[in-house]
């Protein structure tokens, strides 16, 4: 005899009543079961957008070298562009926000270790003669140009700078190169300033002229300054001293109303220079390869 | 004062006298005018005492102050009548009643005289060691050597005195009293032992910080090829003080200024003070020249006096070259004006330090010149060693024309501008690459 399961000791209902059941209870249903046949799909974009089977690449940076060693550059130049530190700044080079690395003197470009100053570091610097190399020996000296021109002063302002002390010896006046070799050459003989100075020396001393008259007041704010219609008036008054004195301080003749000849003329000297200018720097560009 | 402003919230509520208090309140200040302020509002509180004649049943209770009651008895009744709790320890409050100045070694705390004993012996013993190693010194001094062997005998008796400094630093070391001294600045610089602590209070920050303004101005190698600062230098214009590196005004430095070498071992020494300008504008050569702006030898230090006047050294056997003030023309990169303390050579054997002629160098001619001057050379020739350095900055301002026109120094009115650098040439390309 077979051995009867609780599962199947409760006899299966019959389809007659499974259909009438299913019918009563299609209304109830909220969606009816579709069954399709299962089909392939694929999607054109993975969740990871854009990489099918490998990393995406994008546009090359153009990063590397820029100058050679031993090619010659100017201020600004870029010596090599990098991401992070691979080189660092030596000597007269120096590095930007992105590390990329520019000159920072006119010279050549050389790339070097320098030991003493990293064991590990590579520098690019840059050398005044193609001649010198880099690193240089330890304790040496550092090179340095100067690079700059001296000027004399305009007589405005050197005037305007001169105190009012007797100076002993007059001094000659001389090219401004051997002015100072002669000042430094012979620098034992100086005069040794006087012990105690007078109080007008040791204050500060201002110009003759208008600024003598402008004088310091407490103004709002706890400010010691000129008044705001000194300053206002202060061109007026140093184009009036001048004239006292026979010169003037305007660039142009003052301007008469209908007086159309001096305004054309004045309007002349200003399109020539433009045209001077525009013409110089035409003939730099045209000039270069 | 009852309520002072600048006490901390948590304060003035403990000190307010508004409310009244059932438990006493014991705070962290070992003085409390604050207690015996609440005492005498309390005691003012309190109802007026009864006209005089008048009998009264209780005695007046006396007031107790809480940094002297001793017994029991009168702590308790501090607690229970003034409701204050007494300040420190009983045996403190026994010293302090007998009398308020303790000197320090005497401050009644048992552990802090039990460790004072302790250091006290340690002390003995090494004094006694002292003694001791003075006697061998002596006893090998006068020990007749071979000529050969001299060398060898005087390296000994020095590691000798070497030991014996090192003794009498272990000796002191440990006082706290030579610790409160130093800290307080009272401390003789003739004694080993606050010389050891200056020059290691010098060492831990204000070296450090000289060395890294020397090395970042590249003081050194531009002048010098290396220094080692064994002395500490101070240097003042008129009287205020200029820190390593400082920009001074040019009318400040107009005068000679005043410096002060310290040295950190013992006796006098001869010092050679040189000031050098490695910035000097040559335009000719597009570089940079040196300018001595002064030089002077024959200078004696010792860790006690220590203070230089510049201006006021003698002209015949210390000066060679005169103060030079410091001027940095217009447009010119600031100029650095580096000090250097060189100490003397010793003469050998005796021990003494040697002068330089000062009158043979400048008869000599080539250190005379300020223009050009080599400071590397000098140092070789007279066999120097550099031991201090200084840096001052300086640069064109309002006074520096004035500065140098009163000095007779010509070039005030010159100015410096940047060189124009040509630029590289580049081939232009057709405007589509410029969109």
């Amino acid at each position: 005899m077979p051995a009867i399961s609780p599962l199947s000791a409760a006899r299966a209902p019959s389809t007659a009543t499974l259909s009438l059941l299913s019918n009563a209870l299609r209304d109830l249903r909220i969606a009816a079961p579709t069954v399709t046949q299962h089909i392939q799909s694929r999607y054109a974009s993975h969740q990871a957008q854009g990489r099918a089977n490998k990393a995406a690449d994008g546009a090359g940076k153009r990063l590397g070298a820029k100058k050679t060693g031993g090619e010659y550059v100017i201020p600004g130049n870029i010596l090599f562009k990098q991401r992070g530190t691979h080189w660092f700044p030596g000597d007269h080079a120096f590095m930007g926000r992105d590390h990329t690395i520019h000159a920072g003197a006119p010279g050549y470009v050389r790339y070097y270790r320098d030991p003493a100053r990293h064991p590990k570091r590579k520098y690019i610097g840059i050398v005044f003669d193609p001649k010198q190399v880099l690193p240089q020996p330890p304790h040496a000296v550092r090179r340095r140009q100067l690079g700059m021109l001296a000027y004399q002063m305009p007589a405005s302002v050197s005037e305007a700078l001169t105190l009012n002390v007797e100076i002993a010896a007059e001094v000659p006046a001389v090219p401004v190169t051997d002015a100072l070799s002669a000042s430094e050459s012979s620098d034992v003989a100086l005069p040794t300033p006087p012990a105690r100075l007078n109080k007008q020396a040791r204050t500060l001393r201002r110009s003759r002229g208008i600024l003598d008259s402008l004088h310091l007041t407490l103004r709002p704010g706890y400010q010691y300054r000129t008044s705001n219609h000194e300053i206002g008036r202060a061109a007026e008054r140093k184009e009036a001293l001048a004239q006292a004195k026979g010169k003037t301080t305007r660039a142009y003749d003052e301007f008469k109303k209908g007086d159309r000849f001096a305004a054309w003329r004045k309007s002349a000297v200003r399109i020539a220079r433009n045209n001077e200018r525009r013409a110089m720097g035409r003939g730099k560009k045209g000039g270069k390869k | 004062m009852a309520l002072d402003r600048s006490a901390g919230r948590l304060a003035r509520c403990i000190r307010c006298t508004r409310h009244e208090r059932t438990l006493p309140i014991r705070t962290f200040t070992t003085t409390a005018p604050s207690r015996l302020e609440t005492q005498e509002t309390q005691a003012s509180s309190e109802p007026p005492p009864p006209p005089a004649g008048a009998t009264t049943d209780a005695p007046k209770p006396r007031l107790r102050d809480p940094n002297t009651v001793s017994t029991r008895a009168a702590e308790q009744q501090l607690i229970q009548h003034q409701r204050i709790t007494p300040v420190g320890s009983r045996r403190r409050r026994a010293a302090i009643a007998s009398t308020s100045n303790i000197p320090f070694s005497e401050l009644p705390y048992q552990c802090f005289q039990e460790a004072r004993a302790v250091l006290q012996a340690d002390r003995k013993q090494k004094l006694e060691h002292i003694r001791v190693q003075r006697e061998r010194i002596e006893r090998f001094k006068a020990k007749d050597v071979a000529p050969q062997d001299e060398a060898h005998k005087e390296k000994k008796v020095a590691d000798m005195r070497r030991r014996l400094e090192e003794q009498k630093i272990l000796a002191d070391i440990n006082d706290p009293v030579v610790k409160r001294k130093f800290e307080d600045g009272e401390g003789d610089l003739n004694k080993p032992i606050y010389r050891l602590l200056a020059d290691r209070q010098w060492r831990s920050y204000r070296r450090t910080l000289l060395l890294q303004r020397i090395t970042q101005m590249n003081v050194v190698p531009d002048v010098l090829p290396a220094i080692d600062p064994v002395v500490s230098t101070a240097l003042s214009f008129a009287g205020k003080r200029v820190q390593h590196g400082d920009f001074v005004d040019s009318r400040m430095s107009e005068l000679a200024p005043s410096l002060q070498i310290q040295p950190y071992d013992k006796g006098k020494r001869l010092y050679t003070v040189v000031v050098v300008n490695p910035d000097v504008p040559n335009v000719q050569k597009d570089a940079f020249d040196y300018r001595c702006h002064f030089l002077a030898s024959n200078i004696e230090i010792s860790p006690t006096d220590t203070r230089v006047r510049l201006g006021l050294l003698g002209e015949e056997g210390q000066v060679i070259l005169p103060w030079l003030p410091a001027y940095g023309q217009k447009g010119a990169p600031y100029q650095r004006m580096s000090m250097f303390v060189l100490e003397q050579a010793k003469s050998e054997g005796g021990g003494e330090f040697q002068t330089i002629d000062v009158a043979a160098v400048k008869a000599g001619g080539k250190y005379t010149q300020r223009h050009g001057f080599n400071l590397r050379s000098f140092v070789d020739k007279h066999l120097l060693k550099p031991v201090g350095v200084d840096l001052f900055r300086t640069k064109w301002d309002e006074g520096t024309a004035g500065v140098m026109q009163r000095a007779g120094i010509v070039g005030w009115d010159v100015e410096f501008k940047r060189k124009r650098v040509e630029p590289l040439p580049y081939k232009r390309m057709d405007s589509v690459r410029y969109r």
